[in-house]
């Protein structure tokens, strides 16, 4: 007989059990993740070409070479680049929760509370971040130095502070996540705020 | 102490703003379900069925009256506490099944246990084992898409029953089932019911799972028309 006292308790989940899942989502629903790690990958590709192009100039110059620097309105356009990859990554993650629906109601019957629902998402999201953000890093170093090697030599790239690379590089990545996780949050929100019965009768 | 009245449902009334219009989807339904009883809720199409299942299920919140599951007014209990009720109280099957598409058989069937906070491994060999209670046990690592009909609402009936629930819940389970796949799904539940000594409610229009049911609620219009002993 079951008793009366266990008519309380706590469910759980746990961010181990979110990246479990939140994984398996991205493996087996790969196509809409590419376009989110791609969506990222773009934006931040152009943030860093700027970035290490400073760089590799600057180190150029220290070394004696001609002084040519990125000029400021260009990273007026990378901005407007990251915003636009956030409003993509945000319709993407939309249309994501919408096709969703149904499992976000059941998950609910199952005992997900609204807060395991938006980790989920976040989750996710934190992973497309990383992949978009090595991809986009890998694509900005790559055409930096194709960039400035014309003016500055294509070894220039050799001689620019590691530190500064390094800098750079954690940088990127972690503003990749970043920008990932907050185009997601609207998102996740929407998702997790949905009431279980109007999920469940929801058709696509 | 605990309750011969696995659910008790008091006064519910549940009424929906449409535009101008209040429609009383239940019109205040009086009715005690007792532990291991199997209950068939049969009635047309808007009669109430699926939103009495919805707000026995803790899924909606009554506009008056009160569901008690085992002695407690689910009214009263917060989110945390009702997401509780739903994870390990009751178990949900669907005419449409409900399977999560990404997952396999047995990730969809440990899913319950991850809410539950029962380890990883041992969730698993959980859902190995149910997944084998319902015929399924060479069709562990498939996605639903990979499954048939019939197959899929056994997997949803051994995520159903994956923490242990009190209450198994069922809307329509044989509704999307040709007629011989529908039997042996009624005779699996059926015998959960008389082996586990389950409670088992069923919204239903099939005759025989209506027949093989201890007591048929008949509704319309929100209320309850009559009950038969089946």
């Amino acid at each position: 007989m079951k008793m009366n006292k266990e008519a309380t308790g706590r469910v759980h989940f746990t961010l181990m059990d979110a990246v479990r899942l939140g994984r398996g989502y991205i493996r087996r629903r790969l196509d809409r993740s590419l376009i989110n790690i791609a969506s990222i990958a773009l934006g931040l590709s152009f943030y860093t070409t700027m970035v290490i192009s400073d760089l590799l100039y600057s180190t150029s110059a220290r070394l004696g070479g001609g002084q040519v620097a990125v000029e400021s309105y260009q990273y007026w356009l990378v901005a407007v680049s990251l915003v636009v990859s956030i409003v993509g990554i945000t319709n993407a993650m939309l249309i994501a929760v919408y096709e969703r629906y149904r499992e976000i109601g059941t998950m609910k019957c199952l005992g997900a509370l609204d807060r395991h629902i938006v980790l989920l998402f976040l989750v996710e999201s934190f992973y497309q971040g990383l992949v978009g953000g090595l991809v986009g890093f890998s694509f900005g170093l790559a055409s930096a130095i194709v960039i400035t090697g014309f003016g500055a030599g294509f070894d220039i790239v050799l001689y620019a502070p590691r530190v500064s690379l390094l800098i750079i590089f954690v940088g990127s990545v972690s503003l990749a996540m970043a920008l990932s996780m907050v185009a997601t949050l609207y998102p996740a929100w929407r998702a997790s705020k949905l009431n279980p019965v109007e999920a469940l009768r929801y058709e696509l | 102490m605990s309750y011969d009245n696995v659910i008790e449902l008091r006064e519910l009334q549940r009424y929906y703003k449409m535009g101008a219009e209040t429609v009383k989807a239940l019109d205040g339904i009086e009715l005690e379900i007792r532990r291991g009883e199997y209950v068939s809720i049969v009635g047309p199409s808007g009669s109430g069925k699926t939103t009495l299942f919805n707000l026995v299920g803790g899924l909606d919140k009554p506009t008056n009256g009160s569901v008690f599951i085992d002695g407690v007014d689910i009214s009263q209990l917060d989110a945390y506490e009702l997401a509780w009720l739903r994870c390990r109280k009751i178990g949900y099957i669907f005419q449409s099944f409900n399977l999560i598409q990404v997952l396999t058989a047995l990730e969809n069937v440990s899913l319950p246990t991850v809410f539950a906070g029962t380890p990883h491994d041992e969730g698993l060999k959980k859902a190995e084992k149910l997944l084998d209670q319902v015929g399924l046990s060479d069709r562990i690592n498939h996605r639903p898409t990979e499954l048939s009909a019939g197959q899929q609402q056994r997997v949803a009936i051994a995520r159903a029953l994956a923490n242990d629930p009190a209450i198994i819940l069922a809307d329509e389970p044989t509704g999307n089932l040709d007629l011989n796949t529908g039997m042996e799904i009624i005779d699996l539940l059926h015998g959960l019911n008389k082996m586990r000594g389950l409670t088992l409610v069923a919204a239903t229009h099939d005759l025989k799972m209506i027949k093989a049911s201890d007591r048929i609620v008949w509704m319309r219009d929100g209320v309850v028309e009559r009950i038969e002993r089946g």
